[in-house]
């Protein structure tokens, strides 16, 4: 499908761009601005800067990935994949990553760093029906539908075999200051 | 066999006590009438009925003053529902596999007829957008014509679909743009990345489309997906996270009203942006609700911090839009993510419980008294739907 291939054109070199430049965040933005302005007008960078934390922030963890509160989550909406068979990074079994996600800047406590976060969905299995304690909805700096790659509304499952969604990871790609 | 006297006696007793049972049996069929069984149907949608969108893959009817269920309206994958404007026909926009969770995708837009709930229509649409549920991803006009299906492929266009005719007349792109507002007449906006408008103009022929000034921050304040409208007269009211309310009458030159705040509309000062700034903001998955007679803007309050936009609340503040005032608090027995509002002279709130992604109750208030009416373990999502909105 042509639109599946330009799509994943698009999502690496968003993601590439992000891990090249993260930490140049006027750079990022002005290519934001002129490369994509119509399709996604500014490019997912955080207030990495801030000097207060969020309230997710204040009460971040690192030891437990499978809780919402896990310092990675901090813009995730969904099943956690780590709840259904699968982990931070990888898909249950039968289920497929999707090829492009959202993205949060989450701020990792124990070392005081940001980093980007790509929220990719699991696909083409019915919803995981994990214990109500993994499924989580947090929004620091998330945006709606019509700033797509920081919204985490959206089903993201485009270019796989399925759009049915079935959880959601938070792979680090890299870092955000 | 030969068979002893004494025996032979007990036996007629035995067959006489049967034939007189099966009299007794005989004369109580001729009292009662046998059921028949038929299929109910319903009176022209009342002013406190909602279609909740329940955990069945359903939108299920209400009646608000009984609290009871009168139908469900099939609904597959993160389906939208509207109500035509005469209240005859539901429409459902939804997407299916051929085989569950794989095979062809399809995409349809359904019509029910409001009174049998029979599927009197099936039209196949372009693929949808899908995402937690948003009013805003299915419009219909005014004047019955035509319905608005916002797709994502990832890029994003409007499907306009001829109700007529039964056939998607146009494909409309809006590049960096989302979702659709219907006009009072002949077209729709979307709201942009870059904080401006869309404006399409359309009504068959060929498509004009215009652009707003940007009005609002979409990096620091975007407007929320859910800001509610005035359907029958082409008004939306754009909410931003941060409280501020832009009045736009939709159209092709639309330029949103200078802003109020809703904490300074209840006496407070505005509601900063600050992560560590605990103050009332509106939240939830479908905050906002619009009385459009009386001029009523709901919304889902709770004290936060700023990026709490999603967090549901206990409160729904309640707006004079016209004079730009707090005029009401009402209490929620839980915390609810998800509210509608009847659009008659005495509303009723119709509240979805808890957080998060688990079933929630229905809960039904009374708006004058502030009453609960209803509160209904209803497997219900946040979603709710009423006539008029």
């Amino acid at each position: 499908m042509t639109s599946r291939s330009v799509f994943d054109q698009f999502s690496e070199r968003v993601t590439r761009g992000l891990a090249r430049f993260s930490s140049r965040r006027s750079v990022l933005g002005a290519m934001g601005t002129a490369a994509v302005a119509q399709a996604f007008p500014l490019l997912p960078v955080a207030r990495a800067a801030e000097t207060s934390l969020t309230e997710f922030e204040l009460k971040a963890q690192t030891k437990d990935p499978l809780r919402c509160d896990y310092w990675r989550h901090c813009a995730i909406d969904g099943v956690l994949c780590g709840c259904c068979g699968g982990g931070i990074h990888s898909c249950p079994p039968g289920s497929q990553p999707s090829p492009v996600s959202w993205i949060g800047t989450c701020r990792n406590p124990d070392d005081g760093k940001s980093y980007v976060i790509a929220y990719r969905d699991c696909c083409g299995r019915t919803t995981c029906q994990a214990p109500e304690s993994c499924d989580c909805n947090t929004a620091d700096r998330e945006l709606p539908i019509y700033r797509p790659q920081n919204s985490n509304d959206i089903i993201w499952c485009f270019g796989t075999a399925s759009q049915r969604y079935h959880c959601s990871t938070a792979a680090l790609i890299g870092s955000a200051d | 066999m030969r068979v002893p006297a004494r025996k032979t006696v007990g036996l007629l007793a035995v067959c006489a006590a049967l034939s007189s049972g099966a009299v007794s049996y005989a004369a109580r069929a001729e009292e009662v009438t046998a059921e028949t069984e038929y299929t109910e149907k319903l009176p022209v949608m009342g002013a406190h009925w909602t279609l909740v969108a329940t955990d069945n893959n359903a939108y299920t009817l209400y009646d608000g003053d009984k609290g009871k269920i009168l139908g469900t309206v099939p609904a597959d994958f993160e389906a939208n529902l509207a109500v035509s404007s005469d209240r005859h026909t539901y429409y459902v926009a939804t997407t299916m596999w051929t085989r569950g969770d794989h095979g062809d995708r399809e995409d349809f837009l359904q019509a029910y007829d409001a009174r049998t709930l029979d599927l009197t229509k099936e039209i196949a649409i372009p693929a949808r957008a899908l995402s937690v549920f948003k009013q805003q991803s299915l419009g219909l006009s005014n004047d019955g014509h035509w319905a608005y299906v916002f797709d994502m492929t990832p890029t994003t266009r409007v499907s306009v679909v001829d109700l007529h005719s039964g056939k998607v007349a146009t494909d409309i792109d809006i590049p960096g743009c989302a979702l659709e507002f219907p006009w009072a007449k002949g077209g729709f906006s979307s709201l942009c990345g870059d904080g401006s408008l869309t404006n399409v103009a359309y009504d068959g022929g060929t498509p004009k489309i215009t652009h707003s000034h940007p009005f609002f921050d979409a990096n620091e304040a975007p407007v929320f997906e859910q800001s509610p409208s005035d359907t029958k007269n082409g008004i939306a009211y754009f909410i931003t996270y941060d409280g501020k309310v832009f009045e736009t009458k939709l159209g092709p030159d639309a330029q949103p009203a200078a802003s109020w705040g809703l904490t300074e509309a209840a006496g407070m000062k505005p509601a900063g942006r600050g992560v560590q700034e605990m103050t009332w903001r509106p939240g939830g998955s479908e905050p906002f609700a619009f009385n459009a007679a009386q001029h009523r803007l709901y919304v889902l309050m709770h004290v936060g911090n700023y990026w709490t936009h999603k967090d549901p609340a206990k409160q729904v503040w309640v707006f004079d839009t016209q004079a730009h005032k707090l005029v009401n608090r009402i209490d929620l027995p839980e915390v609810a993510r998800a509210i509608s509002v009847s659009q008659d002279a005495s509303p009723q709130i119709y509240a979805v419980s808890g957080s998060n992604h688990d079933a929630g109750k229905l809960i039904v208030v009374d708006t004058v008294t502030g009453k609960v009416l209803h509160s209904l373990e209803a497997g219900a999502r946040p979603m709710s739907v009423v006539a008029g909105m």
